[in-house]
């Protein structure tokens, strides 16, 4: 691409050249995985416990959860939420807040990013489950959801202006346990 | 340093009364929490001193777990935070103890690192 500094990394150009990213890719990539941390953290705001909504007139997460059972999206699902996380919902309702902080907090961060990318976009289609049918849902948005956190995926986005950047070059020259599963998750 | 600007920053939110915008909720005794910590964090990366580091993500873990335990009675108590100041605080905690308790190479892979 004329104009830039991207550099093709392979001699054979019958295949597809890989491109080293410039600082401005990084800091783009570093802004995507800060402002899907900075999301998560406001989304998991309304997630109040002890009820975590749950009333005769339901609210807030338990009103959300509940759409997988009115506006059913996958059966078995629906089944699961209707049999098993509605009668529970004091439980589920503090995974999903306890899961949806770490998300805010390590995406911020950039601390094993390639992980937490796994566990947002496994979340994201526990969401997509539930809600996807119900009323004012716009579908786009949760494939975008998806899509971001595959992005986080793929460029190792804590790599970038992120602990992963600054602490996996330590990581990798350890034999512990810890270090060698963080190489992996960063 | 970083960390502890991003605390410092944190405290924009006080001024946010709901909304789009509103992506942490400050309040009360969070201010202080993060103003307070914010400014030990910035202070302890200036001096690259691993023991203060330590000290103010211990402050933030204890910040994140007092408002959790808030949360749990039912509301934001006198921190006056939700769910997304524990967040914050969690990773801004996590962030500093890991980069205080870690030991690292010179070398850092920030530029251009190998997917692998």
């Amino acid at each position: 691409m004329a104009g830039t500094d991207y550099t093709a990394v392979s001699d054979d150009a019958t295949r597809t050249v890989p491109l080293q990213p410039s600082r401005m890719d990084g800091a783009v990539i570093a802004v995507v995985r800060l402002g899907v941390g900075l999301l998560w953290m406001q989304n998991v705001g309304w997630k109040t416990p002890p009820g975590f909504g749950r009333g005769d007139l339901p609210t807030g997460l338990y009103h959300s959860v509940s759409y997988a059972v009115s506006h059913e999206v996958f059966h078995p699902y629906a089944w699961l939420v209707d049999r098993l996380v509605l009668p529970n919902f004091a439980f589920f309702g503090w995974m999903v807040l306890l899961v949806e902080a770490s998300l805010g907090a390590f995406l911020l961060i950039g601390l094993a990013t390639r992980f937490w990318a796994v566990v947002g976009a496994a979340q994201t289609v526990v969401i997509m489950l539930s809600v996807l049918n119900a009323p004012h849902e716009w579908f786009w948005s949760y494939v975008l959801m998806l899509l971001v956190h595959m992005t986080l995926f793929a460029t190792a986005a804590g790599r970038y202006a992120g602990l992963d950047g600054l602490l996996r070059p330590g990581w990798q020259q350890s034999p512990s346990w810890s270090a060698r599963w963080l190489v992996r998750a960063s | 340093m970083v960390l502890g600007g991003v605390s410092i920053a944190s405290s924009v939110f006080v001024f946010l009364d709901g909304g789009n915008f509103q992506l942490v909720q400050i309040r009360a005794a969070g201010l202080v929490v993060a103003l307070v910590l914010g400014v030990l964090a910035v202070v302890a990366g200036w001096f690259q001193e691993a023991t203060l580091i330590l000290a103010a993500g211990a402050g933030f873990l204890l910040a994140a777990a007092v408002q959790l335990v808030l949360l749990a009675g039912g509301g934001g108590g006198f921190l006056g935070g939700n769910a997304s100041a524990f967040s914050l605080w969690l990773g801004l905690g996590v962030g500093l103890i890991v980069i205080g308790a870690v030991p690292r190479p010179e070398t850092s892979e920030e530029t251009f690192p190998a997917l692998n």
